[in-house]
């Protein structure tokens, strides 16, 4: 991907009817409808534009891209619109991305919903809490956010309610996921193929996906949705203004507005609603930083993932992995619902992820590197193009002790604290993902996998951080209410997925953009916004 | 720069088919100077295909070596020559995913007959809450 060179380092506005920190997932979806409904909407976006039409998939570079400045750890990649995160007490690291889409920038599009059960957890299961809105509350947010990324799939899976047609066919399966597709059949076992936010055929002027595979540098032909392809255009027809290279400092009392640096200047942005979208470890930070929103202690807390196990199947013959969107294929949903017979509550998703380039190959991606020495080349011609992984993909359950916290001595290039995160996988988890390296394993054996490799914990799979500033009913439990709002301040909402109360066990952004449409469309009711 | 190259070539060693890994010392020596620093202070002898050594250095320095074998592979897959092994061995097409991307079958509906007639099994919480 190619970083645009700002050009609106103009006139910075000094107030507008909602401001929103962060350019992502949930702050361009919530930008664009309340931009739509006729407010004043200033986002604020610590990170630059993205031209995806450059995309270094382009050229030969694209794999080191991926490792460098692309990389997923803001640790790695250490761009001057990271902030450092503090790993470690933690087993899992985090990967996120500041811009213009937010980590949608570099995701891999894979777009299921939570589903109905998720949402009712202690009274189905006795664990965790209820959320006060359920699947039906979103069900009409789920369908307009489809149209907006654009949704290839299909629509009759028994695992999940019903949906209406997907806009796109499903995307090709290949030869790897094809083979664990039949395996699943004769398993008994459920499969389906993914709801993918990637264009199977052309979609609102966007090309269809030619299968070149690392989505994760980002999109030339605009196939697969990020927040910035799908929402920014509309949001910033609609009246919105984002303001790039913008780090929001510090909410200021009463939520009234916001600190931010831009330009190497200071700025204050004036606004009757302040709207945090910087996912959930980035908007938990900057609440701590204000001294905001927490009266009930909790922000910060709960933190959850969706802690991930691997297994890798080696085949004898070319499953040409990477050909097709990385993380997009089928899933399998066979044990996501509970059963007390495991030896666990909530259940998990297994999904395909394809292989990946040389580069990946060796440096093993997600698994183990392969050894060096005498022996590194022939296990590098064993494994590159012969191999397709399943990944275990658990529902974590909140932990108070899990959480967000802010690193007493570092700091950004702004000053302010860096994220410090303490974790620990909890035993429910642990349990689950051993039964799901199981099936996984039985699963690739069945599709006739010669050797099987297995990672019990992802470590670079920190995608999603949900639970920090969790909804509720009780201010004393909870952070914000079922339409976002800050029990303390009304007029400050949070709307990424900080606000799950448990993490469900599948990928969580169709669910978190459901959310963030949701709130902002209360919001805009209650400022008497135009529909 | 011999120290650096005798590592990579023990690192990934060249044969018939394959070049030395000691081909992108340079890139290597750019990218992760620090590990490179603690891994000669911690090897000043080494010699070529000395596993062992290597192995003891690994274990008593894993941050320094981790971070350069991720410098090797990372430059080794991409250099050039590299790439034109991989394609010749495997059959990888040797160029960038795009502009042509790659083709696949498209998706074949009839493969979800067994699914399709599967009863739904999601939980139903306004049923299902006891």
């Amino acid at each position: 991907m190619a970083l645009t060179k700002e050009a609106d380092l103009i006139m910075a506005p000094t107030g507008c009817d909602v401001a929103i920190i962060g350019a992502g997932a949930s702050g361009l979806a919530a930008a664009w409808l309340l931009a739509s409904r006729g407010l004043s909407v200033v986002v604020l976006e610590q990170g630059q534009r993205v031209d995806q039409r450059a995309a270094s998939s382009l050229t030969p570079q694209w794999e080191r891209d991926l490792q460098t400045r692309f990389n997923a750890d803001p640790n790695v990649r250490r761009l001057p619109s990271d902030y450092p995160v503090t790993v470690e007490n933690t087993p899992i690291r985090p990967a996120t991305y500041s811009g213009v889409g937010g980590a949608t920038l570099r995701w891999g599009a894979h777009f299921p919903r939570l589903r109905p059960a998720d949402f009712r957890v202690r009274s189905l299961d006795g664990v965790a809490e209820d959320w006060p809105i359920g699947y039906r509350d979103l069900e009409p947010w789920f369908d307009l956010n489809d149209a907006m990324m654009g949704v290839s799939g299909m629509a009759g899976d028994p695992a999940n309610p019903p949906r209406p047609a997907r806009a796109m066919p499903p995307l090709p399966l290949g030869v790897g996921p094809g083979r664990l597709a039949a395996a699943f059949d004769r398993l008994g076992w459920h499969w389906w193929p993914s709801d993918s936010a990637v264009c199977s055929t052309e979609y609102r002027g966007r090309g269809a996906c030619n299968l070149c595979g690392p989505c994760s540098v980002g999109c030339v032909r605009h196939a697969r949705a990020s927040a910035d392809i799908a929402y920014a255009g509309p949001a910033e027809a609609a009246g919105a203004r984002i303001l790039t290279g913008a780090r929001a400092l510090r909410i200021t009392a009463g939520a009234k507005g916001v600190d931010y640096s831009r330009g190497g200047a200071r700025h204050h942005l004036a606004a009757g609603t302040v709207i945090v979208a910087a996912n959930g470890m980035g908007s938990a930070r900057l609440l701590l930083i204000s001294g905001l929103a927490n009266n009930s202690g909790l922000v910060g807390r709960h933190l959850m993932h969706h802690p991930t196990a691997l297994v890798t199947g080696q085949f004898a013959e070319r499953m040409d992995g990477h050909k097709g969107p990385f993380a997009c294929a089928l899933y399998c949903q066979e044990f996501i619902e509970t059963d007390p017979a495991r030896g666990f509550l909530r259940g998990y998703q297994m999904q395909i992820a394809r292989g990946g380039g040389p580069v990946q190959t060796a440096l093993g991606g997600y698994m183990a590197r392969i050894p060096w020495g005498k022996s590194h080349h022939a296990e590098l011609v064993r494994q590159f193009l012969h191999v397709t992984s399943l990944t275990v993909t658990s529902e974590d359950l909140p932990n108070p002790d899990n959480r967000v916290t802010l690193d007493p001595s570092r700091t950004d290039s702004d000053g302010l604290p860096a994220a410090a995160l303490t974790y620990r996988v909890g035993d429910n988890t642990r349990r689950m993902l051993d039964h799901g390296i199981a099936r996984a394993s039985e699963a690739l054996r069945e599709a006739g996998a010669e050797s099987l490799s297995v990672n019990p914990l992802a470590a670079a799979a920190g995608f999603h951080f949900l639970g920090t500033t969790r909804m509720g009913t009780n201010p004393a439990t909870s952070v914000v209410d079922a339409d976002c709002r800050s029990h303390d301040l009304p007029d400050l909402m949070v709307i990424d997925g900080g606000v799950f109360v448990t993490a469900g066990g599948v990928n969580p952004t169709s669910t978190i953009q459901a959310i963030a449409l949701r709130a902002a469309d209360a919001l805009a009711t209650r400022l008497g916004a135009s529909a | 720069m011999i120290f650096l190259e005798t590592l990579l070539a023990t690192l990934l060693p060249g044969d018939e088919n394959w070049p030395s890994g000691a081909l992108v010392a340079a890139d290597v020596a750019a990218d992760a100077p620090d590990a490179v620093v603690t891994l000669a202070a911690a090897l000043p002898s080494f010699t070529v295909g000395n596993e062992a050594a290597l192995r003891a250095a690994e274990a008593a320095h894993p941050a320094a070596f981790e971070r350069l074998v991720s410098a090797a592979y990372l430059a080794y897959y991409n250099a050039p020559p590299v790439r034109q092994v991989l394609a010749r061995l495997t059959g990888y097409e040797d160029r960038p995913p795009q502009p042509l991307g790659y083709a696949l079958p498209p998706f074949d509906p009839s493969l979800l007959d067994r699914q399709r007639a599967r009863a739904p099994f999601w939980r139903d919480p306004d049923k299902d809450t006891p």
